[in-house]
């Protein structure tokens, strides 16, 4: 979908600091409905912190989140769920002992209206919502992603590669406005990665999902190719925004990758 | 995960989704129905009744257990005491205000799963190590202290509540002697496990699964962590009242020694041995659990009758009049070697073997 004027998550001023680490210095940004909006930085940057601060895991001294309008700094990772920001992880966090349909379905909680007594029946309501949701899932997520092959795999026994894909998967079933991804590309061979972004533009296009994407990741070949705007992080401080061009001639950004220069311009070959 | 049987195909998901997916599984269903509810109390002798007796309290008691350690990941060693909020509360109720058995049969299940939440509240905060001393606080706080001191004696009846025969019916069933309680016994064995295979396939025990293979993603993904791990503590605890109520028909006194500590532990031992996160593994734990002391103690006295065996063992009669020590001390060496050999459990054995006829005559 073209990218909207519509500031959809906002946020001000973090500090976040880990003992004597300052992860985050007064990070602020916003992000625009309908946006791929992408996160680069050297290791350690802070991305990954910023992520977590975004969907609630972590809880900066200072700072404000806003998702459409609204402060959710306060809230809860479960609550922000239910807000529709939903997000993958840069090490897997998959259940992995469950079937792939089992994590999806997970994706789909928030949308689950059963309660204790339904369920305990399971018949009528319950077995009917299931149903549905199964639907929902093979329909609009197992197809989209390519895992029909898969479904019944239990997580742990796939290969790296499909197992990021099952977690985009996951956060996919939420049915999310905001995803936020935590370098999905990272560990995934040529193929995999073409997939990958593909993927992620799919989502961000796609008349049914149009969602507002938040990339963080290293490879910058697929960064600037995808993004609409970059945004670069260095030792917790913003460094620089703007469209991929701009980013990349930015002095800032290409003083920041001193001495792995060239990933800002190669491409993984 | 289990396969079917090759050459079974389903044209909808409603298939996918059903428990028992050939005409087969049924079969073996509708058998082992007839089986526990005919054919067994037919034939099997009085003796055989209140072993049953026994395997069923124990799955019914354990049936809780495996839904906060095998399903939630919550770790808990102190479930005789929901099991004796449940038991005295129906007691109460239905020596002192008369009320018929069923309905204080539910309200100990309500007891004790409140009891349980009071308890679980700390499962908010503290994980692992914290929360197992926080259950055994339940154990000792309930049964040692408020139980004995306090609720044993309303009614100035001393240390036991003794149940006057005819107190316990439903409607005009009055449950009397073992064989009533097997009924009993099994009706409520098929709906626990009915609830509680309901719950897993769902929306509330997928949170729970969730929360015990990765809190940090279940609570990415929507999932209210403290909400549904107290509710397993509720459902639990309820499931630990019922069990709870139900053991007061086989007692002729309710007295806080059939809610010690050893108990609690027993019934982590029986999903240990019989396999963590499964309903299998209640039920083969509890079987395992029962019926090898009561084999052993058959043995031992069988040998007793010997004379020879008893000259060449000289202490086989104090074995068996002290059998207690002999149960205990087989409970920690099977404890011991599954945990060695067989850390799965015996539901995973069982997985494995029926996945081998389903596959058979190929092995892939
Ligand atoms: N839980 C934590 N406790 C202490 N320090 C932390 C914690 N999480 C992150 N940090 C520190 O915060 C800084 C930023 O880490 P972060 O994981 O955000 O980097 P990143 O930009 O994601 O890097 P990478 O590209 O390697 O993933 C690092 O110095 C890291 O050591
Ligand atoms: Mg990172």
């Amino acid at each position: 979908m073209a990218v909207t004027n519509e500031v959809q998550l906002k946020v001000e001023n973090i500090h976040m600091a880990f003992g004597g680490v300052q992860a985050l210095l007064g990070v602020s940004f916003e992000v625009k409905k309908g946006e791929i909006f992408s996160i680069i930085g050297p290791n350690g940057a802070g991305k990954t912190v910023l992520l977590n601060c975004i969907n609630g895991l972590y809880t900066p001294q200072k700072g404000k989140v806003s998702f459409e309008g609204e402060d959710i700094s306060r809230l809860k990772p479960y609550q922000r769920a239910q807000w529709g920001i939903s997000r993958t992880f840069q090490k897997l966090e998959l259940f992995r002992g469950a079937t792939v349909l089992d994590n999806i379905r997970l994706g789909r909680h928030i949308h689950m209206k059963s309660g204790l007594l339904s369920c305990s029946l399971y018949f009528g309501k319950t077995a009917r919502e299931e149903i549905e949701h199964r639907d929902f899932i093979e329909r609009e997520i197992i197809d989209l992603l390519e895992i029909e092959h898969i479904r019944h795999k239990v997580v742990g026994m796939l290969p790296y590669g499909l197992q990021k894909r099952v977690e985009l998967a996951r956060a996919l079933a939420l049915n999310p406005k905001v995803i936020l991804l935590d370098e999905p590309l990272a560990g995934l061979n040529l193929e995999e990665v073409e997939d990958m972004a593909r993927f992620i533009l799919d989502i961000n296009e796609e008349e049914r999902w149009q969602t507002t994407c938040v990339l963080v990741e290293h490879d910058m070949g697929v960064v600037m190719d995808i993004s609409h705007r970059v945004m670069a992080l260095n030792f917790g401080e913003k460094i620089a925004e703007g469209t991929p061009p701009e980013v990349q001639k930015n002095p800032n950004v290409i003083k920041a990758y001193l001495g792995e220069a060239e990933d800002l311009y190669v491409t993984r070959r | 995960m289990s396969y079917r049987p090759c050459g079974v195909y389903h044209q909808f998901y409603r298939q996918d989704h059903a428990w028992w997916q050939t005409k087969f599984v049924w079969g073996k269903m509708i058998f082992l129905g007839i089986f526990i509810f005919v054919l067994f109390p037919k034939f099997a002798g009085m003796y055989l009744i209140s072993v049953a007796n026994v395997v069923g309290y124990t799955i019914l008691s354990a049936m809780g257990v495996q839904l906060l350690i095998g399903y939630c990941g919550q770790i808990t060693l102190g479930h005789a005491a929901f099991l004796a909020m449940g038991a005295y509360t129906c007691t109460l109720l239905m020596l002192q205000l008369h009320i018929p058995y069923p309905i204080a049969m539910i309200f100990g299940g309500v007891v004790g799963g409140i009891w349980s939440v009071l308890f679980g509240l700390p499962s908010a905060r503290v994980k692992g190590f914290y929360l197992i001393m926080t259950t055994m606080a339940a154990q000792f706080l309930t049964v040692e202290f408020f139980i004995t001191q306090y609720v044993s004696q309303i009614g100035g009846r001393g240390v036991a509540f003794s149940i006057p025969p005819g107190t316990v019916k439903i409607g005009p069933w009055m449950i009397r002697n073992d064989l009533d309680v097997y009924y009993l016994m099994a009706i409520l064995v098929v709906i626990f496990t009915f609830i509680m295979a309901n719950l897993g396939r769902s929306k509330i025990g997928r949170a729970w699964i969730a929360i015990r293979d990765n809190d940090i993603a279940a609570e990415t993904m929507g999932v209210n962590i403290v909400y549904y791990k107290l509710l397993a503590f509720f459902v639990a605890g309820f499931f630990g009242g019922i069990a709870g109520a139900f053991w007061v028909t086989s007692l002729a006194a309710v007295s806080p020694e059939h809610f010690h500590f050893g108990w609690s532990l027993w019934l982590v031992g029986v999903i240990l041995i019989g396999g963590v996160g499964n309903i299998h593994g209640v039920i083969f734990g509890s079987l395992f659990m029962t019926l090898i002391p009561e084999g052993l103690k058959f043995f031992i006295f069988i040998l007793t009758q010997n004379p020879f065996f008893v000259n060449i063992m000289p202490f086989l009669p104090l074995l068996l009049e002290k059998f207690l020590f002999v149960k205990e001390a087989a409970f920690g060496l099977a404890i011991v070697l599954f945990l060695i050999y067989e850390p799965n459990g015996l539901s995973y054995r069982w997985w494995q073997i029926k996945n081998y006829f389903n596959l058979w005559p190929f092995s892939y």
